[in-house]
């Protein structure tokens, strides 16, 4: 279970990250998505205790990520954003090392590593230096790191940007069988509604929604995305695209009038709250 | 403080040995600037200060390496997020920055074994030398890592750090007097050239060798620059970021 009241951060230069975020989770897969610059990042760092807030507190299984960080870290595995492998170093050997640092033994260590890899089906390339491997190889050495670690909570920031759909699909169906609680950042709808049991919008360092996937989307019941380039005709705009939410039984008529017509994903919800909160 | 020891040495041993292994044109560049000194000392001396660059070598050689961890440890912190990885992890600063220490000092070894034929080839070596050398180099690795490492964990960004590690390796290795007699140096030059960790190393090694008067208060700045070093690496590395 992990909390936070007012949890506040601004970095150096004045650059607010975060702003009076306060939320509970307690769900097995929890996504924080939202746009680049959104503040989800600040936020995971400041879980997995990489980095201090500037105001508020936040609890990690109970532990305070300030007063309770070594207890914390014992707990948790946090992989960053964009975490890039060693050329000179093989998968097997990362991810010894990886668990040698959280106290396995050098027999633990190689063992759990030679587990998690087949899991990410890494095996046949555990032996090859990372330098050799493609992006999502390289990206699975992570999640096997993650994998073999059983963690009680693993931490994930933007586990598969700038993966291949085939490497996506692949380490999401590992992210599925983690051990413990899963937090992890996108800004990938489709990631979010794919895995999690819960999702939290983060916009502009605030938190915007919180829920599960079918919950949030109550609002866009028996509607469907209509979107056009003709200047004025929506009740959004992103770029040159108009965009509607109409009644189905409208529907017929705007496709008649040359729109576009989408399903609605969390694309929309987070269109809809972004421009909301806009002030 | 609970040192994680496994960790620094399954870190030491994968980094610089892997690397050795793996990447051997490293080994020979970070050989081919000592090897050139040695060169030109023994030319231009007339092979008169051959063996001064030999034991130059094993500290030039140590210090080129240690100062490139500037380079290194800011791209794993900036660049490949290695650094982030292991904070949330139950390892400590000095844990990690000793693994990264100790890898310099393995990827130093072939061109220790290499420095070490040339002496026993001109006879330079006795019991106490080597004793002597074997803490000296242990120490340079410590202080010289301890450095770049604060340095590095100052940088903010990676498109700094290679000029910074290529400067401090010629100036701190070849100013200071690694290749040739301190005794060359004005009093008041060598208490500057004593910011350098090679300083009190090689006066150091000088001393222990007999090639020159061993000159004592080195063994006082050598100490302060490793406990300095070490800890100020442990302060600046941003280990939990503000």
């Amino acid at each position: 279970m992990i909390e936070s009241n007012d949890l506040s951060k601004t970095y150096k230069g004045k650059v607010r990250a975060l702003e009076s975020v306060s939320f509970r989770i307690d769900k097995r897969i929890v996504s924080f998505i939202g746009r680049n610059g959104a503040g989800k990042t600040t936020l995971l760092r400041i879980l997995s205790t990489q980095l201090r807030p500037t105001s508020g507190t936040a609890t990690v299984l109970g532990f305070d990520v300030m007063k309770e960080a070594q207890e914390i870290r014992k707990r948790i595995v946090s992989i960053p954003q964009e975490a890039s492998t060693i050329g000179v170093l093989t998968p097997m050997e990362h991810v010894k090392m990886f668990l040698v640092a959280r106290g396995f033994s050098f027999k633990a260590a190689n063992d759990e590593s030679l587990r998690a890899l087949n899991e990410v089906e890494l095996g046949e390339a555990k032996f090859r230096p990372a330098d050799t491997l493609s992006g999502g190889m390289k990206r699975k050495v992570f999640v096997a790191m993650a994998f073999a670690a059983n963690a009680d909570v693993t931490f994930l920031d933007e586990p598969t940007t700038g993966l291949d759909p085939v490497s996506r699909f692949e380490v999401w169906s590992a992210l599925k069988n983690l051990t413990g609680d899963v937090v992890l950042t996108t800004h990938y709808m489709e990631e979010a509604q794919e895995l999690s049991d819960e999702v939290v919008l983060v916009d502009s360092g605030r938190i915007l929604e919180k829920g599960e996937v079918k919950g949030l989307l109550r609002r866009f019941r028996g509607k469907v995305r209509v979107e056009t380039n003709r200047e004025g005709s929506g009740e959004f705009r992103i770029g040159r695209t108009f965009v509607s939410y109409v009644e189905e039984s409208e529907a017929e008529k705007y496709l008649k009038n040359g729109f576009n017509m989408r399903r609605i994903t969390l694309d929309d919800l987070f269109l809809v709250r972004g421009v909301e909160f806009e002030p | 403080m609970n040192l994680n020891l496994r960790f620094s040495l399954a870190f030491a041993w994968y980094y610089g040995f892997r690397t050795i292994k793996r990447g051997p044109s490293y080994v020979v560049a970070s050989l081919s600037s000592p090897l050139t000194l040695l060169f030109l000392v023994g030319i231009l001396s007339d092979g008169a200060l051959i063996k001064y660059a030999v034991v130059g070598g094993f500290i030039g050689l140590v210090a080129s390496v240690s100062f490139a961890s500037v380079a290194d440890a800011a791209f794993l912190r900036i660049q490949l997020r290695i650094q982030d990885l292991f904070v949330a992890t139950s390892i400590s600063p000095t844990d990690y920055i000793l693994g990264i220490t100790l890898s310099y000092l393995i990827f130093s070894t072939p061109g220790i074994v290499l420095y070490a034929i040339f002496g026993i080839i001109l006879h330079i070596f006795t019991a106490q030398a080597v004793v002597a050398l074997v803490l000296i180099l242990f120490g340079l690795t410590l202080s010289a890592s301890g450095m770049s490492m604060a340095i590095g964990g100052s940088v903010r960004h990676v498109r700094n750090v290679w000029g910074i590690s290529a400067i401090m390796s010629v100036i701190l290795t070849v100013l200071p007097p690694t290749f040739y007699p301190y005794t060359f140096l004005p009093k008041i030059y060598i208490y500057l050239l004593a910011i350098s960790p090679t300083t009190p190393a090689a006066i150091l090694a000088q001393g222990w060798f007999g090639f020159e008067p061993v000159m004592n208060v080195m063994i006082f700045v050598f100490i302060a620059q490793i406990t300095i070093f070490f800890a100020l690496a442990r302060y600046l590395t941003r280990w939990r970021e503000n």
